[in-house]
């Protein structure tokens, strides 16, 4: 290659490129979550008093093979995770989780009843997309979500 | 003729000379025949160069046809001073510029490797990136995954293993 077209200039642009795209990645993989978890209880009774839950997420579940045909939220918090970094929430005196963000929006949900650990769901989360975890004691299924 | 009446025949032709000393050039051509063919010859000559002279036009104007040949010698420079005996800040900038610029790529690339790389994505989530991992931490329990790829929801039920009628109201069925 002749150094009289070898642009140096040229050369340290698309390194510097390079590093700026590589921070970008790096920022979107240590980026803090904001989710928002929600104790759902299912019914088939229309009648149910609480507080529905929204209309998007009822679309979603309703597509679930799950017996129930009504939905309302029975508690729910919001929360934000940097990464590495876990929160334990109580949704009820029953049902507690525990979330931690792995970064690059993927999550570790583990599900407790009445304080024992009944399994952790490993998955990436992404804006709009919703994991939903249950298991036979009682009529509530835990919606965890990554907030708009 | 002597050569001093042959320039002075070119000057009156040339128009130099002074008007008293143009009436005498004239007479003189008149009265001499061959000062009247060298007078003739000099005038045929100058109007076959007149119309042979080539018109050169130049299509750019002057301003930019300069700025080319300045362009083209500050082209050329560069090569002359990469000649035997150039300079130590040609050398810099020629060598060690580019040198360092290609180090900053290898570190950049090898540090995006090492980005991408490290942790190692587990070989289920590599190849899928919406496949839940799945672990049950009671003993004798079973955990269920359905998935609908088009909403973006994916439902982990977990049961007793002996549980043959988990809330699902049908055998979940993973779709993709």
């Amino acid at each position: 290659m002749s150094t009289k077209n070898f642009s140096a200039a040229r050369l340290v642009g698309v390194a510097f490129l390079f590093l700026w795209l590589a921070g970008l990645n790096a920022q979107a993989a240590d980026k803090t979550l904001k989710l928002e978890a929600q104790l759902v209880l299912g019914s088939n009774d229309a009648t149910t008093n609480g507080k529905p839950v929204s209309p998007q997420i009822e679309k979603k579940l309703k597509r679930l093979p799950l017996k129930w045909q009504h939905y309302s939220v029975v508690n729910e918090q919001q929360f934000t995770l940097a990464k590495d970094e876990s929160k334990e929430v109580n949704l009820s005196d029953e049902c507690q989780i525990t979330v931690t963000s792995l970064g690059n929006e993927r999550v570790k949900l583990t599900l407790q009843g009445n304080g024992q650990s009944v399994g952790n769901i490993t998955q990436e989360l992404k804006k709009g997309h919703v994991l939903v975890a249950g298991g036979s004691a009682g009529n509530t299924i835990v919606v965890l979500r990554q907030m708009d | 003729m002597t050569q001093e009446q042959q320039l002075k025949l070119q000057a009156f032709l040339d128009g130099e000379l002074a008007e008293s000393e143009a009436r005498e050039i004239l007479a003189w051509t008149q009265r001499d025949g061959a000062a009247a063919a060298l007078l003739s010859e000099l005038k045929n000559t100058r109007q076959a160069m007149v119309q042979a002279e080539p018109h050169l036009g130049v299509p750019e104007t002057r301003e930019f046809f300069w700025s080319k040949i300045e362009r083209e010698i500050r082209r050329q420079e560069p090569a002359a001073a990469a000649a035997p005996g150039a300079s130590r800040p040609a050398m810099l900038r020629d060598w060690l510029l580019p040198a360092v610029a290609a180090g900053a790529l290898v570190l950049v690339a090898a540090g995006l490797l090492v980005h991408f790389n490290v942790p190692k994505p587990a070989p289920e989530t590599a190849a899928d990136a919406d496949t839940p991992t799945v672990e049950t931490t009671l003993a004798n329990s079973d955990a269920t995954t359905y998935r609908d790829a088009s909403e973006g929801t994916t439902l982990v039920w977990f049961s007793p293993a002996a549980d043959d009628n988990p809330a699902p109201n049908k055998k979940p069925t993973a779709i993709n």
